[in-house]
């Protein structure tokens, strides 16, 4: 802000961004040269409370195609695409890597190997044996006999983006206003407005509720005609992070799991992010045992490296979602919501603020996101 | 056996019973529910935080079917754990109905046949319509009948392979045994074919989710299951022909002229 003249200030249009997790912090820095963007975070700035801070940050768009719909493969491909230009921007750098993803079943699991293989939406992987698993990741249990390689999916280090995110915005003098919890007010028959002790959300020319699971109770009063549908929904995840020296692995491994995708995700200096559960409950307990025992068997089962690993913490929260766990933004006025990325925030944050850019531009409709996915963007009236 | 279906008094037209697990969104879920045109849908409260009403919102879309909710008690291993999940199952859900699981044996979920005995008489004692999941064990499913099982729902095949109709000698010795009871194959069964097979036998409704929820088009899937389901329940009231050992042909020959006969 320093840099600017007064006069700059006054003719950029205020912003105002609520919720200081990846898509709030990602917003902030994609707005800040052109826009007087405030950040309104109800954490003191370290994210914890967000879905972003236990996720493993996989980018892994056909994988997930397993499970997902074909529109947001596709719009996980191009944000993989358009990653490492955003993360250029930050003025420290993040772990990023393209170097594939390795799915792998035993004996027993094959039969869902194969309906995984069935169900992806798209063709990039090439079938692997025991030999070739073996060399491309030599430290697995040789017991596995078939997977898959997925050659183009990639990921980051989440926490590592957090901060640098945090960095860049406190840099560029972006006003960040932390323990600042947000909600919203909805008088009958009048336009939403939002409540923060102390602010004032009149002077803004644009709001982005980028709030996740904390906009919950706003999404049920919504006066929509089938409420559940309209709501949004914690879906509880659990993640280990471990500190395993002794394992080599050098690209993720999914193993087939019959309730949920196990992800294997090493990050940089020794750290692998297992995880993570999938559990239809808002449960904001701690992780329970049977959950820890699931994943930590799993990755021992992957690499006998990780007998010795060293537990750095068992984590679990809820990721927000819609009912057809794809993500929305939606448009009322000069205020858009932006939510219900599930487990999927890592793999389309870029194009989900590309398209909030178009919105601001007045271009949203001719944009590349609009026309993979039209339903992305919801407007009211 | 009966000529219409009901649970325990409560009629019932569809003779399919849907899951709710395992789907790709809630989405998904509902479309695949109403494909299926069941009534039954059951739903489990295992690894939700019950306690804290840890999957309300879930349990909200299941419900906004209005169809009929049969709780069940998947992962209990104790006859204590699945009296207690009962329990919390019908205070939340406000149906006395239990669908009463107890594994036995990790490897391939097969049900505990002696808790499931106890664990029933407990139930019906504290009021429970309970509808339990067994082998084909003709012996614990009289002791099962005998506490006041109006329903048995023995499994075609371990529950999430989809093997359809393992052992339909015993199957139809089940059905043959208990003319009276109503008969709900569950588990198991992973084609439309193996439950129009299940429907020809006599057997009353089948129960199946992962069949649907892993197809990779659920509500296709589950439309065809509908079909399949009503296909074999004509083709049991219809009655079919006896099986024979050597060929007959379908057409009288007799007045056939001799060189079109081989």
């Amino acid at each position: 802000m320093t840099s600017r003249s007064i006069n700059q200030d006054l003719i950029r249009p205020k912003i105002a961004i609520l919720g200081a997790g990846l898509m709030g912090r990602m917003l902030a820095v994609s707005l800040m040269e052109d826009y007087q963007v405030e950040l309104f975070d109800r954490d003191c700035g370290d994210a914890k409370q967000s879905a972003a801070y236990l996720a493993a940050a996989m980018l892994a768009p056909l994988a997930e195609s397993a499970d997902c719909s074909k529109e947001i493969m596709q719009l996980g491909a191009r944000a993989l695409q358009q990653w490492p230009d955003f993360l250029s921007k930050l003025t420290e750098p993040v772990f990023f890597q393209k170097k594939g993803s390795l799915v792998l079943a035993f004996e027993q699991d094959l039969g869902d190997l194969e309906l995984f293989k069935s169900r992806l939406k798209g063709d990039e992987y090439e079938l692997i044996n025991s030999l070739e698993i073996k060399e491309i990741e030599p430290g697995v249990n040789a017991r596995f006999n078939a997977g898959l390689l997925l050659p183009n999916e990639g990921q980051l280090d989440n926490r590592g983006l957090l901060l640098a995110l945090s960095k860049t915005l406190k840099d560029s003098g972006v006003v960040w206003h932390k323990q600042a919890q947000v909600t919203r007010v909805t008088p009958a028959g009048e336009s939403p407005m939002y409540h923060c002790e102390g602010h004032e959300f009149s002077q803004f020319d644009w709001i982005f509720d980028c709030r996740g699971l904390g906009a919950k109770e706003d999404a049920m009063s919504d006066n929509q005609v089938n409420k559940p549908l309209a709501q949004l929904r914690g879906v509880r995840g659990e993640v280990i992070r471990l500190h395993a020296p002794n394992v080599t692995l050098s690209r993720p491994v999914r193993l087939m799991h019959p309730r949920y995708p196990i992800y294997i995700a090493p990050k940089e200096a020794g750290v692998f992010v297992v995880g993570a559960t999938q559990i239809e409950s808002e449960d904001s307990r701690k992780p329970t045992v049977k959950s820890a025992l699931e994943l930590l068997s799993a990755c021992f089962s992957v690499h006998r490296g990780f007998a010795e690993a060293e537990i750095l913490a068992i984590e679990s929260g809820c990721r927000p979602a819609y009912w057809d766990n794809e993500p929305k933004i939606k448009v009322s006025g000069n205020i858009v919501s932006v939510n219900g990325l599930f487990r999927h925030g890592y793999l389309l944050a870029p194009v989900m603020v590309e398209q909030c850019l178009h919105l601001l531009k007045g271009t949203e409709k001719s944009s590349v996101v609009t026309k993979i996915m039209p339903l992305l963007m919801v407007k009211d009236g | 056996m009966n000529s219409s279906l009901n649970i325990y008094g409560t009629p019932l037209t569809s003779r399919l019973f849907i899951g709710s697990a395992l789907y790709a969104s809630p989405k998904i879920m509902l479309d695949s529910i109403q494909a299926s045109g069941a009534e039954v849908v059951t739903l489990s409260l295992s690894r939700q935080n019950p306690e804290a009403n840890g999957g309300q919102a879930f349990w909200d879309y299941i419900k906004s079917l209005g169809l009929h909710l049969l709780p069940n008690t998947a992962g209990c291993h104790s006859v204590k754990d699945a009296v207690n999940m009962a329990l919390m199952s019908r205070e939340l859900f406000e149906t006395d109905w239990i669908k009463l699981e107890l594994v036995g044996d990790d490897y391939n979920l097969q049900p505990d046949p002696i808790a499931l005995v106890k664990a029933t008489e407990t139930l019906i004692h504290q009021g429970f319509k309970v509808l339990p999941y067994c082998t084909d064990d003709l012996v614990i499913a009289r002791h099962l009948v005998d506490l006041g099982c109006e329903v048995l729902m023995p499994w075609g095949a371990p529950i999430g392979t989809g093997k359809g109709i393992l052992n339909p000698y015993a199957l139809q010795a089940f059905r043959d045994r208990f003319p009276e009871t109503t008969i709900v194959v569950d588990s198991g069964i992973g084609l439309p074919s193996h439950a129009t097979q299940a429907l020809e036998m006599g057997v009353d409704a089948v129960l199946l989710n992962t069949a649907v929820a892993k197809a990779n088009n659920p509500v296709l899937m589950a439309q065809s299951f509908a079909k399949a389901i009503e296909a074999g329940r004509g083709a049991y009231l219809a009655g079919p022909m006896a099986e024979r050992n050597t060929a007959s042909p379908s057409t009288p020959t007799i007045d056939s002229p001799f060189w079109h006969q081989s």
